[in-house]
């Protein structure tokens, strides 16, 4: 008898065995539903909400997100394997699978009577083996495009289909080098991801410019103009009440018609202004104007800006004004008082596009743009929101590779349609040392046998086959998922993160201690802010 | 200003603020519709204001609501999350990925009768161009359990935004406390979101006045609410935020927590929202704020039941339906900055509203107004208590749905006149009058519209004894329901709520926080608690009665 049920006789408890039986069933449930996702053959899963609302994804911490997770324990794993995905974007599924396969080996042991400390001391000494094999075979290279193509397919291809994720592929990497800096930390905020429901998921493609999900407001602004002038400015060009709190005093009409003109005034001179400079750098020449606004501009500027032949956007997003002036030079101005023609920005062309009732607007042809647009294509909402998460997946692993300057060949769920493959384990099983006892890391074992389950191979054989091939080379080997083959992951091109792989040999090894030590579940008290 | 509706953008937080968004979208929508005896409607209110008219990518133009809906994951039950206006079918079926597939399915959320006559008329009017809803039959109405099981207006497809983090039902990953609500829109994702879908709105909106928030504030609804108006503060100065409180009427004493917990969230969700935004009104059915709960406010002729969040949010709908009025009109609008600059001055950002629903409506205006005598005409809907003997500041008044003949006594010359009222030659004049004799000191302003309010299903049938046209019936109650009011409505900044402020704040000061630690680790600070405090104090203040210094 528990001592909290003579305090509260409703307390529901769980002790030793039962409590590891609860916490081990867990962590295995969430490891059978994530099992089958792994790797670019894995399982698409489809989620159809009660109102009949598709959300299509193979991704484990989209799917930790969607699914309404109830049971302590297992939330706890899910919570883990996300935050995982917060700080290097990858490795969810191969968490919640490591943790659950830990778990299962440990049961085996505790069944046999060893005590829960005993191998959580050897998880720890394995974690340690694990991360210096780590260190081992980690590879410093020059991060070069392709090897940066090489990462990007490599997270990319597990989460979309091969012909899609060639070309989000290239994009991805393309837009990395176009914002990196030299000696600068990447800043992939500098990367606007937009969508458009439109036409197929392969037509999402690289704008090495912006693209902005509104168009001018005007019926007379011309939709195409080259070789173009931009203003970027925070300057409110429509008439509006003052934003101090204060009222107009006025004796009669007239006198109020008066007053609101004087304000109007206010305005027009500000659109004067523009619209000499326009004068000044363009001309008689060809040559486009362009004025994005973040404030509001109302008809009659917009009508006065239109008729010198000026686009005006209105109320560009905040997060793009930083962007457009490194997109297309320039400065940002806050007030007109400094307009000049240094503060303007140049781009070869800029059009609008018109999609039912959305309007798009491209800034494209820039010279040397420090800001680009992935434009994300698809005909329908899910695939868009695939698309997108993949895109994230893609974008932080390349910069991951930058960042460490160091990748590994264990691709552990990876890559191209034609030659996939895993790495097999350098640990035996597990092996008695010292009394403890060190599991294998087995994201090796785990990871490979799931990858060759989730393509349809036998496991034995393939296993079989990958330590005779180990045993040979005495180099890293994988698994071709479309043969069932041994293979050298590094010829093939399969390069994953490092910071990844370590950070994921780290929480697995937290999580599934302090799992493995609870001796006693308590339900008890208040039933809230849990979860 | 010329040319133009001044557009609002509507912003509903919450579940509860669903459940009155879908009655008000309801009414609103009703409002629309052409009656069909060729009568034109006299057009006062300009629905442009808050609807927007649209394209779909087939060129079918659409006229949907100027709208961002913000509810937690499993609450939209049958309702799709996009809509079903702009939606393509063959497209939608288009999956990315030839590999193996499984699906995983939610049973189906069974639908209301009323949405499926809405999707099977889907796109298209019934042949007489007028849609046919049928009414919920009473006793079924506990069968409504969220909002979009009786909302019958299509809206677009950027209007709903689900937040995936909270669950709306099931004991955990709920949202309980202000400071979870706040850090949602602290996560870049659904502030981008939040951003994108008002940038979307805001950006075709010509001469915007502002944007008004309907918002639950007795959960962590509050703070989003909270953050939202901020930012809205921040990226669009100088338009007008109104914020609309809502609080579900019985709350029972059973769960302590639970009570504790609304009383922190409605008390920095009004500290908050004062700071943040223009006007802030709460709307409640019940007694009073406080920890204490009191009975909930009764209406005669009008029988609802508290317990369900589908009449309460019928009625404070209604009332709201009618208190916005004066930002919606056609003809020369008072715009939400004006109307809230005459309200707030000097600080009491807080106001409290009041209706009179239905307004009886048998006899003349004047006849009506003399009879209610020195009595408060209307009953509270801010939960601040009895507003009698209060002293108010500044009004917004709306009377609407009455005949143009019972504006002014249709005595006959000669006869004594009962009351100054008689003598007025307009009903404008007449309501101006009343007010200035109810209220000599306080700064009135006031509407008389001839537009009634519309009750049509799926309006909850609450009003027994009353004519299609709304007139009293002196005989048994008749089977067809009433399908429009006249109601009056008030805005006002009464003294009432220096009591009601403050009390929060007593009672507030009195609890003892560390037990309710869970609240505070949702990202409130202790400091953050008593400056909130200090803020509350500093707002009952404003309200001070200039003639009672009893407190």
């Amino acid at each position: 008898m528990a001592a909290v049920k003579t305090l509260n006789p409703k307390a529901e408890v769980a002790r030793a065995q039962a409590a590891l039986a609860v916490n081990i069933s867990a962590a295995r449930g969430l490891q059978d539903v994530l099992r089958t996702n792994l790797g670019p053959k894995g399982t698409m899963k489809m989620l159809v909400s009660g109102a009949g609302d598709i959300k299509l994804t193979k991704d484990g911490n989209v799917l930790l997100h969607e699914m309404q997770i109830q049971h302590p324990t297992a939330s706890l794993i899910a919570k883990v394997a996300t935050a995982q995905d917060d700080i290097t974007g990858d490795g969810t599924t191969s968490n919640v699978l490591i943790i659950g396969e830990l778990l299962k080996q440990a049961d085996l042991y505790i069944s046999e009577g060893l005590h829960p400390r005993i191998i959580t001391e050897g998880f720890e000494a394995a974690k340690e083996k694990a991360l210096q094999f780590l260190e081992q075979i980690k590879v410093s290279k020059e991060m070069d495009r392709q090897t940066l193509i090489d990462v990007a397919r490599t997270s990319l291809h597990t989460k979309v289909h091969a012909e899609l994720a060639d070309v989000l592929t290239e994009a991805v990497v393309d837009s990395i080098l176009a914002i990196k800096k030299q000696d600068e930390p990447i800043d992939l905020f500098m990367v606007e991801i937009m969508e458009m429901k439109h036409k197929s998921e392969t037509d999402t493609s690289l704008i090495r410019g912006l693209v902005l999900d509104h168009g001018a407001r005007h019926p007379d602004m011309k939709k195409r103009v080259e070789d173009a002038y931009i203003l970027t400015c925070n300057v409110s060009l429509e008439y509006e009440k003052t934003e101090v709190n204060s009222g107009f005093f006025y004796k009669s009409a007239e006198e109020r018609e008066k007053l609101v003109k004087a304000e109007r005034k206010f305005i027009e001179d500000r659109v004067n202004k523009i619209i000499e400079l326009k004068k000044k750098v363009c001309g008689d020449s060809n040559k486009g104007f362009v004025v994005i606004n973040q404030k509001g501009i109302d008809p009659f500027s917009l009508d006065a800006l239109a008729k010198e032949g000026i686009v005006a956007l209105r109320r560009a997003k905040r997060r793009n004004m930083e962007r457009l002036t490194l997109a297309c030079g320039g400065v940002a101005l806050n007030s007109l008082d400094d307009l000049n023609a240094d503060c303007l920005g140049r781009a070869g062309l800029v059009y609008e596009y018109t999609l039912g009732e959305e309007k798009f607007t491209f800034i494209e042809k820039c010279n040397n743009p420090r800001s680009v647009t992935l434009l994300i294509k698809g005909p329908n909402k899910h695939t868009l929101t695939q698309i997108k998460d993949a895109i994230r997946d893609g974008l932080r692993a390349v910069k991951n590779a930058i960042d460490d300057g160091e990748i590994l060949t264990l691709a552990g769920p990876s890559l191209e349609s034609k030659r996939l493959l895993m790495r097999y384990s350098l640990f035996p099983r597990c092996e008695y040392f010292n009394s403890h006892i060190i599991f294998c890391f087995c994201e090796v074992n785990i990871n490979s046998t799931v990858l060759a389950q989730n393509s349809g191979f036998d496991l034995q054989e393939t296993l079989v086959k990958v330590q005779a091939e180990h045993a040979e080379s005495g180099q890293l080997v994988g698994v071709d998922l479309n043969t069932g083959e041994p293979m050298v992951a590094a010829e093939a091109g399969i390069w994953d993160n490092y910071c990844v792989k370590k950070q994921l040999l780290h929480s697995c090894t937290v999580i599934a201690t302090n799992i493995l030590l609870v001796d006693e579940i308590m339900r008890a008290g208040m039933s809230s802010l849990k979860g | 200003m010329a040319g133009g509706a001044r557009e609002v953008v509507t912003l509903q937080l919450g579940h509860f603020a669903g459940f009155v968004g879908a009655h008000w979208w309801n009414q609103q929508d009703a409002a629309l519709v052409r009656p069909a005896d060729g009568k034109e409607p006299p057009g006062e209110l300009c629905p442009d204001v808050l609807y927007r008219t649209g394209r779909t990518v087939h060129g079918q133009d659409t006229y949907t609501p100027r709208l961002i809906l913000m509810d937690l994951k499993g609450s939209l039950s049958s309702l799709k999350q996009e809509g079903g206006l702009y939606r393509d079918k063959q497209l939608d079926a288009a999956i990315a990925w030839q590999g193996k597939l499984t699906t995983h399915k939610e049973e189906l959320c069974p639908k209301n009768p009323y949405l499926q006559t809405l999707g099977s008329a889907e796109g298209v009017l019934s042949s007489d161009g007028v849609w046919r809803v049928k009414s919920i039959p009473n006793g079924k109405e506990g069968s409504i359990r969220v909002w979009s099981d009786f909302l019958r207006v299509h809206l677009h497809p950027r209007s709903i935004c689900m937040i995936q983090k909270y669950n709306h039902d099931g004991e955990t990953g709920r949202l309980e406390a202000f400071g979870q609500g706040e850090s949602i829109l602290k996560e870049p994702g659904y502030l981008e979101e939040l951003e994108d879908r008002l940038h979307f709105y805001v950006e075709e909106c010509d001469y915007l006045q502002g944007f008004q928030i309907l918002c639950d504030l007795h959960d962590g609804f509050s703070g989003v609410a909270a953050k939202t108006a901020e930012l809205l503060q921040d990226e669009y100065s100088g338009r007008g935020v109104i914020a609309w409180g809502l609080l579900p009427a019985p709350y029972s004493l059973g769960e302590p927590q639970k009570n504790i917990y609304r009383l922190l969230n409605t008390a920095f969700g009004l500290v908050h929202l004062a700071a943040h935004s223009s006007l802030v009104c709460p709307l409640s059915l019940g007694g009073s704020l406080g920890l204490r709960p009191e009975p909930p406010v009764t209406f005669p002729h009008l029988h609802y039941d508290a317990t369900l969040p589908f009449h309460c949010s019928a009625i404070l709908a209604t009332a709201l339906d009618t208190i916005t009025v004066p930002y919606r009109l056609r003809s020369s609008p008072v715009s939400m900055v004006h109307l809230a600059d005459m309200l707030s001055f000097s600080g009491k950002k807080v106001v409290t509203a009041g209706a009179t629903i239905p307004f009886p409506s048998g006899q003349s205006l004047p006849d009506t107004l003399v009879q209610l005598g020195g009595a408060t005409p209307w009953i509270p809907l801010s939960a601040c208590g009895d507003p009698s003997g209060a002293c108010c500041f500044a009004q917004s008044v709306v009377l609407r749905g009455l005949d143009r003949a019972c504006h002014t006594s249709q005595l006959t010359p000669g006869t004594p006149l009962p009351s100054p009222l008689h003598a007025c030659a307009t009903g404008e004049e007449v309501l101006a009058q009343y007010l200035q004799q109810q209220q000599p000191r306080a700064l009135s302003s006031s509407h008389l519209l001839l537009t009634p309010c519309k009750v049509a299903p799926p309006y909850p049938h609450l009003f027994s004894s009353l004519s299609q046209q709304g007139l009293f019936l002196d005989g048994p109650p008749t089977r067809a329901a009433a399908e429009s009011i006249p109601v009056f409505g008030a805005l006002c900044s009464s003294s009432s709520l220096h009591q009601t402020l403050g009390g929060l704040a007593r009672e507030l000061t009195k609890l003892d926080l560390r037990r309710w630690a869970s609240f505070m680790a949702a990202g409130v600070e202790q400091d953050d608690l008593e400056e909130m405090l200090q803020e509350l104090y500093s707002l009952a203040q404003c309200y001070q009665d200039g003639s009672g210094l009893m407190d």
